[in-house]
């Protein structure tokens, strides 16, 4: 009988533990399941999306780092490293339609979640005439939100803009020059004014380049050295006198607009070509099967960039939301 | 024998060297002929007249500066076209063109165009929305509903180079001196880049 009641209160003491520490694991592992899934859901769908090694080391690291990022409801693929440079881009988007709107909102949104310290513009920036009413409606009123919340605005002069207001327009930070360059942490940026490439911008480009003491070089002009589009194609000339000069000075990363597509090109010499000239105009399907990695030319795009010590990280964006590219990149060539 | 063998095998090396003296004469009589253009008479009467003009405009004070105001800045450039317009009230097609200098730029644009760049300068012109021959004045506002024609850098290291104050521009066949600050045209060059140049 003794022995009977000692089993039965053994089997009920066992149980009771079991069930707590069943009970117990199933609530850890609850847990860790709900935090581990949107990061491994963003994970799957960046994998899926670029199909690149690249995005699957960036998304990789996303995972373990940024969780915060995806509390917010939007597809981050940025690491948003303490210090590391944050930037925005965009290209030929000075319409005043309501597709640059479109956009601005959208980079608006993404800025809440990335906050991106300033915005670089491939040119094209006024398209049309350039009274202060345009200058109203095609970028103080679209970039309203951004503007106000301190974010600046870099520019470079595309052929439709007006090099005489637009250099002198102080939000757009070009110093009443053409051409210049300006630092940000490590990252050096130049912008170039491609429509009048003279021996003067050149001496120029050459020296600063030179002279900079950047880590990270990164050259940004209208016309594309490097482009798959039926429209324009690539600026022959101009590679044939910036590239010894970007390959001499260790340029790590070149963007362009002109052409109204997005394209993210095979590096060249270790630098890496970007053209991006659909923030307002489109040319809908004008890519030719070329030499981009990636392509798009359906919708207008924006990107964000964020550059850390060894890597530059971007995110190409849909004027509906929708991530077309993205990927880490290493740095390729060595600080000059 | 030996003279002959030893003559045989360094036949290769003379040529070679013949070769490279003829090569670098050659390099050496274009630099320098290139130098005599660039200090020709139609360059020397090209620069002066670009230094008068600028001393014209130097006269009146224009002085665009960086404004936040859009309204400031258009206010800025209206002042400063006016006043060129005064410093040049006769101004007319030919004052920094003349016909010696016309024909010099023309020769030099020609020359470009048929060198080793050609095609080069060719394709980069088509491909940046090369702009059709339209009418266009001395003094008059530089048409800013066209796109600005991108210039070849290269056909710009074989023209005289500008100060800062002035540019040149392509305009179908026409060549533009282009006043910056005023958004003028101080002058103009009809038909200078050769046919077919332009889509």
């Amino acid at each position: 009988m003794k022995l009977a009641q000692l089993m039965k209160s053994s089997i009920t003491r066992f149980d009771s533990m079991t069930y707590r520490s069943f009970t117990l694991s199933a609530v850890l592992l609850g847990f860790l399941i709900s935090t581990c899934a949107p990061a491994q859901s963003v994970a799957r769908k960046a994998a899926a999306k670029s199909g690149s090694s690249a995005a699957s080391d960036l998304v990789a690291q996303q995972a373990e780092e940024h969780n915060q990022a995806t509390s917010t409801g939007l597809d981050i693929r940025l690491p948003l490293q303490a210090k590391s440079v944050r930037f925005a881009v965009i290209g030929d988007s000075g319409t005043g339609d309501r597709e640059q709107y479109d956009v601005a909102r959208e980079m608006e949104t993404y800025w809440q979640a990335v906050k991106f310290d300033f915005v670089i513009m491939l040119g094209d920036n006024i398209y049309g005439s350039h009274s202060p009413r345009d200058f109203v409606k095609k970028f103080e009123k679209p970039y309203a939100a951004l503007l106000n919340g301190g974010v600046k605005f870099y520019a470079s002069l595309g052929n439709h803009d007006d090099p005489n207001d637009e250099r002198l327009y102080k939000p757009f930070n070009m110093g009443g020059q053409r051409y210049y360059a300006f630092r940000k942490g490590d990252v050096a940026f130049f912008a170039l004014d491609s429509n009048y490439m003279d021996p003067k911008q050149l001496e120029w480009v050459d020296q600063t380049l030179k002279n900079s003491a950047g880590k990270w070089k990164i050259c940004f002009f209208h016309h594309p050295l490097y482009n798959d589009g039926r429209h324009h194609g690539a600026d022959v000339d101009l590679r044939s006198q910036l590239l010894p000069l970007f390959e001499r000075y260790s340029v790590d990363a070149v963007f362009s607009g002109h052409e109204h597509v997005y394209e993210r090109m095979k590096p060249e010499n270790n630098i890496y070509y970007f053209v991006l000239g659909n923030s307002g105009k489109l040319m809908t399907h004008d890519l030719r099967q070329g030499e981009h990695i990636k392509g798009f030319d359906t919708d207008r795009t924006f990107m964000i960039v964020e550059v850390t010590a060894d890597k530059l990280y971007f995110q190409t964006i849909s004027r509906t939301g929708e991530t077309i590219d993205s990927g880490a990149l290493p740095k390729l060539t060595q600080s000059h | 024998m030996l003279t002959n063998r030893i003559s045989s095998k360094l036949q290769p090396l003379v040529k070679a060297f013949c070769w490279s003296l003829v090569v670098a004469l050659m390099l050496l009589t274009t630099a320098t002929a290139s130098q005599n253009e660039n200090s020709s008479p139609e360059v020397k009467d090209f620069e002066q007249r670009i230094s008068k003009y600028l001393d014209a405009e130097k006269a009146q004070n224009i002085s665009n500066k960086p404004s936040a105001s859009a309204n400031k800045i258009e206010n800025q450039k209206k002042e400063a076209e006016q006043k060129v317009r005064e410093a040049r009230p006769t101004a007319k097609q030919g004052d920094i063109f003349t016909p010696e200098i016309g024909a010099y730029f023309k020769k030099q644009l020609a020359a470009t165009f048929q060198g080793p760049d050609g095609e080069k300068i060719r394709k980069s012109l088509n491909r940046a929305e090369p702009l059709p021959n339209i009418p266009l004045r001395v003094n008059q506002k530089y048409p800013r509903e066209l796109p600005l024609q991108s210039m070849p850098p290269t056909l710009l290291l074989n023209l005289p180079r500008l100060p800062n104050e002035l540019q040149y521009r392509i305009v179908g066949t026409t060549l533009v001196l282009y006043d910056v600050s005023s958004d003028l045209i101080a002058d103009l060059l009809p038909d200078a880049l050769p046919g077919g140049v332009a889509k």
